[in-house]
């Protein structure tokens, strides 16, 4: 008898141990916190791991699942990244590639291995077609977006942009050039001139020629599309040839605090667009103050977590674990599979009221996903440099998209036909 | 004991001159071909073949077409990556123009192209040596990625300036771009990193190794001997460059899948010619030997702590991980400065001595 209770008893602990060890979810990060990129990396990293190390501290994961949350060190080398790509695919539920050449290498795979992209914010614009890519998703906001909303917001600016001068200054790579079509497009339409001034990778920190360029155009604004070094040398530069920082603009990937920090009060007025803010005092960073800081469990300081970058992977976390705990809710399960998290990231749907639940009041935008439409296009900020830190300038912009629509699906079918046999969802017929 | 040559006679000069002079070695190189051609297929993972297994093969071939020029023929280059995008975006361009031609044709192909530009800029090795010529290699390198930055229609004037490789089929298989499964890639690879390795070898034992040689060692010495120093210059940077823009081609089509302007900047040619200089200069094992430890030990080295359970964060493992593989270098170089293959060499000879050290 009692050997009997022994045994049932070492069942149950043993069902047990197998349950526990299978009851968490496997979320990669493909990570950077080494080489040339690491600065603006760290951040943005330390603030997605913290939104998971506090949801696994406060409420035991998601949903009562645990998270598991690992990255891998990418040091933003494509070979790496799909070497940590091949690493982690067997269980991840999930692929945030983060550079854009690791997006390139793994979106054509997405059919394939059928693990959701999720690039918060950058990647390919035309991932927005939910139709034609079906695993990759670019929440909240993509760079044509960045590009529509900076352009509307010009126009509104004193007596509009007809006869006036964009520079566009931006990073000689894939990321850079991407947005070029659409601006070239809205420079037409709005009647100003559009002056594409690429930075190679080799010139990040050392801008002068391009500075010598802007000098003699004498464009009215300056748009800048930069990453890593680029920034801060183009930062310096401007305050360096006395450029009026305000009528600099930059998009959301060239509003990091520590760049702005180098110059100071000399870079006051520099303006950057961003669907995500900082706020301390939102309900979400009392929590990882409580449950990840005080234990000690942070990689981050006080002065990383006030900025932008870092309350911006706080806000990626947020839409990843909305749409595993969606995926839950929808399929009545614990431990998700990568195909439910698709569908979870394809219908968020995050209101003004479930931000404020989340304690993430103006943090980012309320913006919900669906089938066709897998970007969501939140709309934006300005943010604007007052010498010590960021602060919105501006109410929330939306971008054009029908504006662009026609343009989007045109990419999105080229890409299609380059990469034949490309399956296309057919059931979903609402665009954007 | 193993590699006892007692008994292996050789009766005839063909006998002599054989591949392998000594019966021990043609074993060893049975067994590899056999672990390469059997048992990693049927046992590696997805992870292995991504990961190690094709692009050792890849930068193994790439290092060769450079072991040519610099270890055969004496000229140093620094324009290895860029040849490797002159194969890549040769392959691309043939491939969409004419979408029915065979993937593997296309690739071997598009090493003519690479081997053209090659000796363009092989031209001022003519009058120049030595480091200057490595400086010459150098404006071919920024020049080439230059180009393709700035030339849309090699990159069918895609937005993101980068190439995309499509799916592409061969008798109904598929062997590049996302649907391929990646043991037809390695097959594909094997098949033509064998092919071209066989070509180097017999190359380089027969009268235009013997050639190149001995523009290497003095030209000037060559001279005098009849040998037309254009010619030799030529045709080495030429069969260089052949095989520097077919493992170019392979590195994006059978590997990568997509690529743009940047990778094949100047980091590219330095790992390769690290390398060559690693595995042994004037030697084609040694490229195998480099490429292993360049290529795959870091993949290796990045797996060790969490296979043997020990809890290190990924950042710390990959600065761990550049520091062995530096400090590794650094050791196999101060044992013997001519390469991984210089100390097989030794290890051999000393082996088929044993256990008379004299």
């Amino acid at each position: 008898m009692k050997h009997w209770k022994t045994l049932a008893a070492a069942a149950v602990v043993s069902s047990f141990g197998a349950a526990a060890l299978a009851e968490s979810i496997y979320v990669p990060n493909l990570s950077y916190r080494t080489g040339p990129f690491a600065a603006t990396g760290i951040p943005l990293m330390n603030g997605q791991r913290d939104y998971f190390e506090m949801l696994n501290a406060r409420d035991g994961g998601i949903g009562g699942v645990m998270i598991d949350f690992e990255e891998c060190e990418t040091g933003y080398s494509t070979e790496k990244g799909v070497e940590c790509y091949e690493k982690t695919k067997g269980n991840a539920v999930v692929t945030q590639p983060w550079s854009t050449g690791i997006t390139l290498q793994v979106l054509p795979k997405s059919n394939v291995d059928q693990i959701p992209i999720l690039a918060n914010g950058y990647g390919f614009s035309p991932m927005a077609d939910g139709r034609t890519f079906q695993w990759a998703f670019n929440a909240p906001a993509g760079y044509w977006d960045a590009a529509s909303m900076l352009i509307t917001h010009l126009d509104g600016l004193d007596g509009g942009l007809s006869g006036k001068k964009v520079a566009f200054l931006h990073l000689d790579h894939p990321y850079g050039k991407e947005p070029i079509p659409l601006y070239e497009k809205l420079a037409s339409e709005k009647g100003f001139e559009f002056l594409p001034i690429p930075v190679g990778l080799k010139e990040m920190q050392n801008q002068s020629a391009q500075w010598l360029q802007i000098r003699r155009e004498r464009p009215d604004y300056v748009v800048m599309w930069g990453w890593g070094a680029m920034n801060a040398g183009a930062i310096t530069e401007a305050v360096k040839t006395k450029f009026d920082m305000s009528k600099f603009y930059g998009v959301w990937w060239s509003g990091h605090d520590a760049d702005l920090d180098l110059v100071g009060a000399d870079g006051a007025g520099y303006k950057s667009i961003s669907w995500s803010f900082p706020n301390p005092d939102a309900g979400v960073m009392a929590d990882i103050k409580t449950h990840v800081v005080d234990t000690g469990k942070t990689l981050s300081n006080p002065d990383e977590m006030a900025g932008v970058f870092y309350g911006r992977g706080v806000v990626m976390s947020m839409i990843l674990a909305e749409a595993i705990a969606g995926a839950q809710a929808e399929f009545d399960t614990g431990v998700v599979t990568p195909d439910q998290v698709r569908w979870g990231l394809e219908n968020l749907n995050l209101t003004e009221e479930r931000l404020a639940e989340l304690g993430m009041e103006g943090m980012v935008p309320p913006f919900s996903t669906s089938c066709a439409d897998h970007t969501g296009h939140s709309g934006a900020w300005i943010l604007e440099w007052d010498g010590e830190k960021f602060a919105k300038a501006s109410d929330l912009l939306q971008a054009d998209v029908d504006g662009y629509s026609e343009l989007l699906a045109a990419s999105a079918k080229e890409y299609a036909e380059a990469n034949a046999p490309w399956p296309v969802n057919e059931s979903c017929d609402a665009m954007n | 004991m193993i590699y006892r040559t007692v008994g292996q006679f050789k009766t005839s000069y063909a006998s002599d001159q054989a591949l392998f002079p000594v019966r021990q070695d043609a074993f060893l190189l049975g067994i590899i071909l056999l672990f390469a051609w059997v048992i990693f297929p049927l046992t590696a993972s997805e992870f292995a073949f991504q990961t190690l297994l094709i692009p050792i093969l890849i930068y193994a071939l790439a290092a060769m077409g450079l072991n040519i020029l610099t270890g055969y023929a004496g000229q140093l280059s620094l324009g290895t990556g860029a040849f490797m995008g002159v194969g890549a975006y040769a392959c691309y361009k043939l491939i969409t123009i004419f979408p029915w031609m065979n993937p593997v044709v296309a690739i071997l192909l598009s090493g003519i192209f690479s081997a053209g530009v090659g000796v363009v800029f092989g031209i001022p090795s003519l009058r120049i040596k030595g480091f200057y010529l490595a400086i010459a290699t150098l404006a071919a390198q920024f020049f080439l990625v230059w180009l393709f930055e700035k030339w849309s229609w090699l990159y069918n004037d895609n937005a993101s300036g980068a190439i995309q490789v499509p799916n592409l089929d061969m008798f109904g298989v598929f062997v590049a771009g996302p649907q391929a499964a990646s043991i037809t890639q390695y097959f594909v690879v094997l098949a033509i990193v064998s092919l071209m390795t066989v070509l180097c070898i017999n190359l380089t034992r027969g009268n235009q190794g013997r050639i190149w040689k001995a523009t290497r060692d003095m030209d000037i010495a060559a001279e005098l001997i009849g040998i037309n120093l254009m010619k030799s210059k030529l045709t080495a940077f030429a069969v260089s460059s052949y095989i520097i823009g077919v493992s170019g081609a392979l590195f994006v089509f059978m590997w990568r899948g997509a690529a743009e302007p940047n990778l094949f900047d100047i980091p590219l040619s330095f790992r390769v010619l690290f390398i060559a200089i690693i595995g042994g200069l004037g030697s084609i094992m040694g490229n195998y030997l480099g490429a292993i430890l360049i290529v795959g030990l870091p993949v290796v080295l990045n797996i060790v702590p969490e296979a043997i359970g020990l809890d290190i964060k990924s950042a710390t493992v990959e600065h761990l991980n550049i520091m062995i593989v530096g400090a590794l270098i650094v050791f196999f170089l101060i044992i013997e400065p001519h390469g991984l293959a210089a100390l097989w060499r030794l290890v051999r000879e000393k082996l088929i001595l044993w256990p008379f050290p004299h």
